[in-house]
């Protein structure tokens, strides 16, 4: 698709470096002038890149901008860095190649005080007014007069016959503090803004604060419903980054307790939406079996929601015969289950017509946004991280991809349940194979100093695609650690669906993209 | 003791004293009514999803809505800023008197009614329409946007499940050839109504369920999308009697369909107000049985479905119903 | 009243589910809107964006009202509390009064019907259930 003859031709004044994927998690580096900027995203819009993540790192002695493009079809992940004045950081917007990039950059705005040229709306996005430096610069640099007028949030202004809905921070179907602005003609809405950060909790600014062991509790409390996923992400990086090996039995533990994650995540995500429809009574159903999963991973982990499991080069304690016997019994039980949830559920008339042909996506759209998960395999793209990129002991499991075919709710609902049922085979092919040995590996280094350098790893976790950017200097501390959620990108497309909607299914589509806010806001 | 009672019966009318009796009853009918069916939701809701609900605070719970109801009473009542005051003290009110007064016309067993009119079925009729207005007027009043969504919708809903609902009634007032909610029941002593009228009955029950707002069709109130619809700004005992008020709905439309469809008082063996009860109450359960297994239908989908089915179904049921009794 | 902020929400959640059952108790009805709420379980972490709606709809409630503060979050800031830090509320009882503090990140559903026993003494000043054995 991409080709670096091709890029060197178009761009000559770019400086364009192949790099050891299997080391640092990415494919090509391009380092352009900010000027360039525009013209490099047009080019990999044109063959069918998404933009993966878009986030600024400081240097102190300049601001880097980071990009990275990838693609659906064979992973080939493109990093685009330009380097920025800190004393007046501009940079171009692209939120016109890619819608994504609008919210992208009004939160580098925000935190690192870069203003892009031909943006919009450059307003608060996570913080508000109270905070007056940017957060996330490594030297604390006051927010200027000129930029704080900027920030301030514009008021809507109201006109004959629409009236603006605030629904959150405090509602019942947003699932947790998410806010969002609704412009409302009668019962159709005409336009909506997602507002973030009333569970900002630093997590980003956290990691530069604390060596890579104290930061293990945190991914969990990212996204407190894929824990799991959450922490192997971390872990998984860290260990690429020190050169660490991991046991072939802790890989096959790790594959297994992700996926009985995945599996509650799906369950309550069900759940949910379903009372968002107004059916509560599934609620109380799929969390029964929830809990059976929580049992489950609460016997190794030792705790029920925010799990910290992982180790770097392992596991905290090895599993048991005990942890197998209940996994297979929670899988015979799981599998009966399936067809209770078909009578209850799928076969009811009143919850066809509301999912049937609501929220419909498409890939043009998927692209603007860089969406992913369930979401965009809604759509027919079998895009999924385990498989296109394999981790932990996928590599060596043979699963299927479900897609959908019209990316509706519908769509998202029915992959969402074959992924559980493809979650337990996994789960059962992993037992089978489960190899004994060592489960931490040994000769751990008592401190962790990688070496310097970046490096990108990625993992599929129940929403999508979640990566973790680390930047490290040689201590202990990371210099930089980015987070790019799936929640994030998968709500961004909300305004555009929302559109034209009653209200009742701006709130179905809502419930099913599976948004967790603590992972949205970090 | 016996003489005083006859002279004060001699001094008001023995019908007087009969009304007021029967409105005192039935006052505690309905509170009684109401605070067994909020227990009863639970308990059904808990039942159906797997749970036993209520139970430490007296015998199986028994006594849970009645330590509801005096925390409701003892709650501080608060009048929100900018709520249009007037309207908003009204609603609750407007909201309580129309059920009261339909239950003076039901007949419970026989003779056990407060009032026999001859227009029955239109008195019921006319003061639940009433209900429409209170929540309207609470939506309006309580300035809030969630509410008014609330109120609109309900106008909406109400007004095109009325005509299906009156419809079906309307087929059995026509094969009776009466008004008066005894006559129907008396009808009804060879079959009741519902072997003759299945159809009208399924219409008439639908919308009743429409007319309560109840889910699928619970918009007004829609918790996931309104909050709570349009009592959001609505607290302590106001709040309280539009509780009681939407249980009472759901036992008039319940009593109405037994009256109408299901033989009203009649019965073997059992006295008339038993057998009353018991049909009463299973429609009332299944009432509370759709709130907890169907989710809730969308706006349009609502309209759609009574102007487009419901409506056009009871009409051409009307009119086949009236040949044939002409025939 | 459904106040769920972040993580512990969910613990909040499983404790009106079929195993803990809140409702039990009577405590099951989670209403939407604080005009018919009793109780305010702050579930999880307050930012300073958070605070003001914290702030609004404690006051929208009507008295008597209690609050739990549910996890270390909600009671100090718990595990999100660094120097530097520029997001957070180092506790809920900084804004409004708190009845009960249920530690845990995130407590047990038995934590927080615990917190509720607790809320029952306070207004009762008679303990429901004994005490369990010191030796556990």
């Amino acid at each position: 698709m991409v080709e670096i003859e091709e890029l060197k031709r178009l761009f000559p004044r770019a400086e364009i470096a192949e790099i050891p994927y299997e080391e640092r998690g990415y494919h090509l580096s391009i380092a352009v002038e900010k000027g360039d900027i525009p013209d490099v995203a047009d080019t990999f819009a044109k063959k069918g890149c998404y933009l993966f993540d878009l986030f600024c790192v400081d240097y102190l002695d300049f601001l880097e901008l980071v990009y990275f493009f990838n693609n659906h079809s064979a992973p080939y992940r493109i990093k685009v860095t330009t380097k920025l004045d800190p004393e007046q950081p501009t940079a171009p917007s692209i939120s016109r190649i890619f819608t994504i990039a609008h919210w992208y950059e009004r939160e580098i705005h925000e935190f690192f005080g870069v203003f892009f040229e031909g943006h919009p709306n450059l307003t608060y996005l996570f913080l508000h007014e109270g905070i007056d430096f940017y957060p996330l610069r490594k030297k604390q640099v006051k927010v200027s007069e000129e930029d704080k007028k900027r920030l301030m949030p514009k008021p809507p202004g109201e006109e004959e016959d629409t009236f603006f809905i605030n629904l959150g921070p405090q509602h019942p179907s947003t699932h947790g503090v998410l806010r969002v602005i609704l412009k409302m003609d009668g019962e159709y809405i005409l336009w909506a803004e997602p507002v973030l950060g009333y569970l900002h909790r630093m997590h980003e600014k956290m990691a530069e604060n604390r060596t890579y062991q104290q930061f293990l509790p945190n991914p969990g409390r990212m996204d407190y419903m894929g824990a799991l996923n959450f922490n192997l992400a971390h872990v998984k990086a860290v260990e690429k980054l020190c050169g660490i090996e991991v046991p072939e039995r802790a890989e096959y533990v790790r594959t297994i307790t992700c996926e009985l994650n995945r599996i509650g995540s799906h369950l309550l995500w069900l759940g949910a939406f379903l009372a968002d429809l107004g059916g509560l009574t599934p609620f109380l159903y799929v969390f029964d079996d929830r809990e059976q999963v929580l049992d489950i991973l609460e016997a190794v982990t030792g705790s029920r929601l925010t799990y910290s499991y992982f180790r770097f080069g392992g596991l905290y304690n090895d599993v048991d015969g005990e942890f197998i016997e209940k996994t297979k019994r929670f899988i015979e039980r799981l599998r009966g289950r399936f067809d209770m949830y078909n009578r209850l559920i799928t076969g009811n008339v009143i919850f066809i017509n509301r999912v049937k042909g609501v929220g419909i996506m498409d890939e043009a759209l998927i692209r603007r946004y860089g969406s992913s998960g369930p979401v965009i395999r809604s759509t027919g793209l079998p895009y999924d991280i385990r498989k296109k990129e394999p981790y932990a002991a996928y590599r060596d499991i043979d699963f299927e991809i479900p897609t959908g075919v019209n990316g509706d709710n519908m769509d998202r609902y029915m992959i969402r349940l074959k992924e559980m049922e493809i979650s337990l085979n996994i789960i059962e092919e992993a037992i089978n194979r489960l190899p004994d040995g060592p489960y931490r590996a040994e000769k751990l280094p008592k401190k962790l100093k990688p070496p310097k350098g970046d490096l990108l790893s990625t993992v599929e976790s129940p929403r999508g695609e979640l990566g973790v950017y680390i930047v490290s200097d040689e201590t202990e501390i990371p210099y930089r650690m980015r987070w790019r959620v799936p929640s994030y990108s998968n709500l961004m497309t909300f305004p555009e669906l929302a559109r034209g909607c009653l209200i009742a299914d701006a709130i179905a589509i809502l419930g099913s993209y599976d948004i967790v806010v603590p992972e949205i806001d970090r | 003791m016996t003489d005083v009672l006859k002279i004060a019966v001699e001094a008001i009318g023995q019908d007087t004293l009969r009304v007021i009796l029967g409105l005192i009853g039935v006052l505690i009918l309905v509170v009684i009514n109401a605070l067994m069916l909020t227990w009863a939701e639970r308990k059904v809701a808990g039942h159906m999803q797997r749970r036993i609900a209520a139970k430490e605070v007296g015998p199986f719970g028994l006594i849970q809505p009645i330590a509801d109801s005096l925390k409701l009473l003892g709650k501080e009542l608060i009048t929100p800023m900018k709520v249009d005051r007037v309207l908003y003290f009204l609603a609750p009110v407007i909201c309580f008197i129309p059920v009261l007064v339909s239950f003076v016309v039901i007949p419970f067993g026989e003779g056990l009614q407060v009032r026999d009119i001859n227009v029955g079925i239109l008195v019921i009729l006319a003061f639940s329409s009433l209900s429409v207005l209170s929540i309207f007027i609470a939506g309006w009043g309580s300035n809030n946007k969630y509410s008014l969504i609330g109120a609109a919708r309900s106008v909406a809903q109400n007004i095109a499940y009325e005509v299906p609902l009156l419809l079906s009634l309307l087929i059995v007032v026509i094969m009776v050839g009466s008004l008066s909610l005894k006559d129907i029941v008396e009808a009804q002593k060879g079959m009741w109504f519902i072997l003759y009228q299945p159809i009208a009955f399924l219409i008439y029950f639908i919308a009743g369920v429409a007319e309560t707002n109840r889910t699928p069709f619970d918009l007004p109130e829609a918790e996931s999308e309104l909050v709570a619809g349009f009592h959001t700004e609505y607290s302590g005992m106001r709040f309280a009697i539009f509780f009681l008020a939407e249980y009472t709905n759901i036992m008039i439309i319940s009593a109405v369909a037994t009256t109408f469809f299901l033989g009203g008082y009649l019965g073997p063996y059992l006295p008339g107000i038993v057998w009353f009860l018991i049909k009463t109450y299973f429609l009332v359960f299944v009432i509370l049985w759709f709130r907890w297994t169907f989710p809730r239908v969308r706006f349009d989908q609502l309209l759609n479905f009574s102007w487009k089915i419901l409506i056009p179904v009871s009409f051409i049921n009307l009119i086949v119903t009236g040949g044939i009794l002409k025939l | 009243m459904t106040f769920g902020l972040a993580c512990c929400a969910i613990e909040m959640m499983a404790t009106a589910m079929a195993r803990f059952d809140i409702d039990r108790f009577g405590a099951g009805i989670f209403r939407a809107t604080p005009r018919q709420s009793d109780l305010m379980i702050v579930a999880g972490t307050v930012t300073k964006k958070m605070a003001p709606t914290v702030v609004t709809l404690y006051e929208q409630m009507p008295s008597p009202k209690w609050v739990i503060a549910l996890g270390n979050c909600a009671i100090s800031g718990g595990p999100f509390v660094f120097e530097g830090q520029y997001n957070l509320v180092e506790g809920v009882d900084l804004l409004i009064p708190v009845d009960v503090y249920v530690p845990g990140c995130p407590p047990r559903p038995e934590g927080l019907l615990e917190g509720l026993m607790k809320i029952e003494e306070k207004i009762t000043g008679k303990r429901r259930f004994p005490v369990p054995d010191k030796r556990w």
